[in-house]
């Protein structure tokens, strides 16, 4: 083993990154975050998407100022090129030929319109690897068919399994695939990456968003498959689980409280203080008190009316109830409270709260970049810490075509008047 | 495909994967089996470790049949599927022992220990990089290996709280609601595969070089808070659930929920009855006389105008994407729809996404035997098409040790004599 500092994993390896929203720019931030010259390629006529939405700095709208935008495209180069200019579809393969990887996520045969397909790719430069990631993958019924993750959700089960029963299927309130897909389609581009390193063997991955999202529902299939029984949406509960909910304390805040195991349950009666209700004939065993999670959960709402406080109105305090014995918990105690009793308890943290959670802190999982637009701006880190070749985010996000200069000259290989006159005729834009 | 006697049936081989030649150990729960699982479809080899009585999460629920036992349940054969399983009791030093000769054959080695316990099973990363300084070890746990909350009990609720998801699920009525299919788990699962290639390249490129990779599950559900944490950033503003409509950092967007004949779809911005594609859908609901008042020139310069809609003005563009589509069926409106240019997709359940046809166009699904019960069960497909390097599902999970005498012949060159005085030891 060498003794200097080892090198950042995909240190030397260039992506020409196509892809757009979400799912593509998170698969090569992945690459970014660790090493790779990764460019994206964008266009001034046709604006990526998330550079269109919000958060924008100061509310107002600009390509080169939303935050959306910003966080899944950290560590990158950015290039712009129209694809409608004479010699625009040239110069994007020219960018592609001098990549080890290309990304990409358009609706099927859009690269293929431009000469940008595997097909035409490898031909000339066969050890590309290649990955294509739009909604449905490239074949099928429905491969042509647009959207975006906020809807992808509910085609791949995840809204039908959020909610409440007999309540509609509201879904995350996110654009809940665009944070679950990626990760998947980074594991097997890195995989095919990883066979190239060793065998210098390209290739081409057809990666379906709905295909990926369905390992994310658990045994919700097998269920159905083997069992014949549907799951569906059961809003706080869990099926192995008494009690196992999410209740409101006397600030407003929430906090979540489960027990799957008999420990459990017995921390859970000892931090209550023990009171009577658990101890009936029904309570004893945890089949029957998935039974009686009603009731379970209205002496949970009652203790915690009664012994939490609101330190901002230490005054205003809780008749109803009457279980107080003197003790009262602010909502950061209450979680502490039932943590020291053996039982898992968390509190809901809003978007706020995140940033001050003092584990997310200790774990330093917010980088703060700064970009020339937006200024000093926090991003997003993987959820892994590697021991020995660090995750760096290594700049903001790229403003639109920032990096045309470098891209064109360095890498396409332009001469100075070339760049000047394609520049003067639009086709960086 | 005939199987000589006596030779177990999976996990079949899969020499043509991106990541066949790798060995993978897991000593993983809920928090690591299907990251494990996801790199032996690619090709790694990878060996489930069980304590002698079987591994707790057999007994994960729900059961084929709704009948417990160990080998019924329904999560063990989802996470497990494709693994070969020892048994190794790592109470004991000699269980130990074997598996630190089993790491030392391996590229990866997944770890769900409660942090600060795992020295007590020989599973600490000190211990581990000693036995083979190549290996990469995965940790997976609710908040990271240090911190003030490292050692706090978790489960999926939790992390899907103090991960910061839960606050935008839900509503304002009803407060915040988990995804009953355990998000942070899953999450925590592919951050863990992520991390463990990430690791695998390195090594490749760095003569070798192993790696402690230390996961947190709220960290991983915190990545799923979509431009919530930037817009809190940005502007201040801190996001809720939205229930049926959508987050925006400057208005209340229309639902994108309505109600079908036989179900519900979903469709940004009251099916694009806001924004851009106004007129597009207005023309559509015309046609059959169904725009109501939003067929006018004045609603139609309202609709494209990219001014929020305010309090009045929602109700009235909803309630008639509502009327219209409550008459239809999902897949009739989706499909036109997507025919116009608009990106709806039906709401689907686990039944519907079975019966898919775009899944049975790409040949989605995978039928695994399982031969002592006598059936064979349809299970979720490829993730990934790769040209090169096919994906391959590895058959169904296994038996409690049921490959004991192979892995340990094969790898560690245990005869079946010397397995036999380990029986006695209690160590397999």
């Amino acid at each position: 083993m060498s003794a200097e500092q080892p090198k950042a994993p995909f240190a030397g390896l260039r992506v020409a990154d196509f892809a757009w929203v979400g799912v593509g720019p998170t698969v090569s931030k992945y690459l970014a975050d660790h090493g790779a010259e990764v460019i994206r390629i964008e266009s001034s006529t046709y604006p990526e998407s998330l550079r269109r939405v919000g958060p924008f700095v100061d509310n107002i709208p600009g390509v080169d100022r939303s935050g959306y935008y910003a966080n899944f495209n950290s560590s990158k180069l950015g290039a712009s090129i129209n694809l409608k200019h004479p010699r625009g579809p040239e110069l994007a393969k020219r960018i592609a030929l001098a990549c080890d990887v290309v990304t990409e996520s358009f609706t099927p045969g859009t690269m293929a319109r431009f000469g940008l397909d595997y097909a035409s790719l490898s031909a000339e430069r066969p050890d590309l690897v290649m990955i294509s990631m739009p909604l449905y993958g490239q074949t099928g019924p429905w491969s042509h068919y647009s959207g975006f993750g906020h809807v992808l959700q509910g085609a791949a089960g995840f809204n039908h399994l959020t909610g409440w029963p007999d309540e509609p299927p509201i879904g995350t309130g996110t654009a809940y695939t665009d944070f679950l897909v990626p990760h998947i389609g980074a594991v097997g581009l890195i995989a095919a990456l990883d066979y190239r390193r060793r065998t210098g063997v390209g290739q081409y991955i057809d990666f379906g968003q709905f295909e990926a999202a369905i390992h994310g529902l658990w045994t919700a299939m097998l269920d159905w498959t083997a069992n014949g029984h549907e799951q569906t949406r059961m809003g706080n509960r869990d099926p192995e689980a008494a009690p196992h909910g999410c209740y409101r304390c006397r600030d407003g805040r929430y906090i979540v409280l489960a027990c799957f195991t008999e420990k459990q349950w017995e921390g859970f009666r000892a931090a209550l203080g023990r009171p009577d209700w658990c101890d009936l004939e029904r309570m004893r065993r945890k089949w029957q008190r998935l039974n009686e999670q009603k009731e379970i959960d209205r002496h949970i709402q009652a203790w915690l009316d009664g012994y939490t406080y609101d330190p901002a109105r230490p005054d205003v305090f809780a008749d109803e109830g009457g279980e107080s014995q003197g003790r009262r918990f602010t909502t950061d105690e209450v979680m502490m409270h039932f943590q020291d009793y053996g039982v898992p308890c968390g509190i809901v943290r809003s978007p706020e709260a995140m940033r001050s959670d003092p584990q997310m802190l200790h774990r330093q999982h917010y980088w703060m970049l700064e970009h020339p637009v937006m200024g000093l701006r926090s991003y997003d880190g993987p959820a892994f810490r590697l021991s020995a070749t660090p995750t760096k985010l290594r700049k903001a996000a790229p403003c639109l075509g920032e990096d045309n200069e470098y891209v064109f000259k360095e890498i396409v290989g332009l001469g100075d008047e070339e760049f000047i006159e394609l520049l003067a005729d639009g086709a960086f834009e | 495909m005939a199987m000589p006697d006596g030779v177990p049936p999976v996990p079949f081989a899969h020499p043509g994967g991106p990541l066949a030649g790798y060995r993978v150990l897991d000593l993983a729960d809920e928090k690591g089996q299907l990251c494990t699982r996801l790199l032996g479809e690619l090709g790694a080899d990878v060996i489930k470790v069980e304590p002698r009585e079987g591994d707790p999460t057999r007994g994960c629920g729900p059961f084929f049949r709704g009948e417990e036992g160990a080998e019924t349940s329904l999560f063990w054969w989802v996470m497990n599927a494709g693994k070969r399983s020892v048994t190794c009791e790592l109470r004991l030093e000699q269980g130990r022992e074997l598996l630190h000769r089993l790491a030392a054959r391996s590229d990866i080695l997944v770890e769900t220990c409660v942090p600060g316990t795992q020295a007590a099973l020989g599973l600490d990363y000190p211990t581990l990089r000693a036995v083979n300084p190549s290996l990469i070890v995965v940790s997976i746990s609710g908040f990271g290996q240090t911190g003030p909350y490292a050692k706090l009990h978790t489960s999926d609720i939790v992390a899907a709280a103090l991960g910061g998801h839960m606050h935008l699920n839900g509503d304002e009525e009803h407060g915040p609601v988990r995804t009953t299919v355990p998000q942070a788990f899953t999450q925590a699962n592919f951050q863990a595969a992520v991390g463990a290639m990430v690791a695998l390249y390195a090594r490749g490129v760095n003569d070798g070089v192993g790696q402690h990779v230390d996961v947190s599950m709220q960290e991983a559900m915190s990545l799923a808070m979509d431009n919530a944490q930037t817009t809190w950033d940005i502007r201040g503003i801190n996001l809720g659930g939205p229930g049926m409509r959508r987050n925006n950092t400057q208005f209340t967007t229309p639902r994108y929920l309505y109600e079908t004949a036989d179900g519900w779809v979903a469709c940004v911005q009251a099916g694009g009855l806001f924004g851009v594609l106004a007129n597009t859908i207005i023309d559509w609901l015309a046609e059959t006389g169904e725009a109501g008042p939003l067929d006018s020139p004045e609603w139609r310069a309202r609709l494209v105008n990219p001014q929020p809609l305010n309090d009045d003005e929602r109700p009235i563009v909803e309630d008639v994407l509502a009327a219209f589509c409550k008459k239809r069926l999902k897949d009739d409106l989706v499909a036109e729809a997507q025919r116009r240019g608009a990106g709806w997709a039906p709401v689907l359940s686990p039944r519907e996404i079975a019966d898919s046809r775009q899944l049975a166009a790409r040949d989605y699904w995978v039928r695994v035997q399982h031969e002592a019960i006598g059936e064979s069960f349809v299970y979720p497909g490829a993730p990934w098409k790769f040209s090169a390097t096919p994906w391959m599902q590895r058959g169904r999970a296994p038996h409690v040790g049921e490959h004991n005498d192979q892995v340990y012949a094969e790898l560690l060159d245990i005869g079946a004599a010397d397995l036999r005085r380990l029986r006695m030891r209690m160590a397999v």
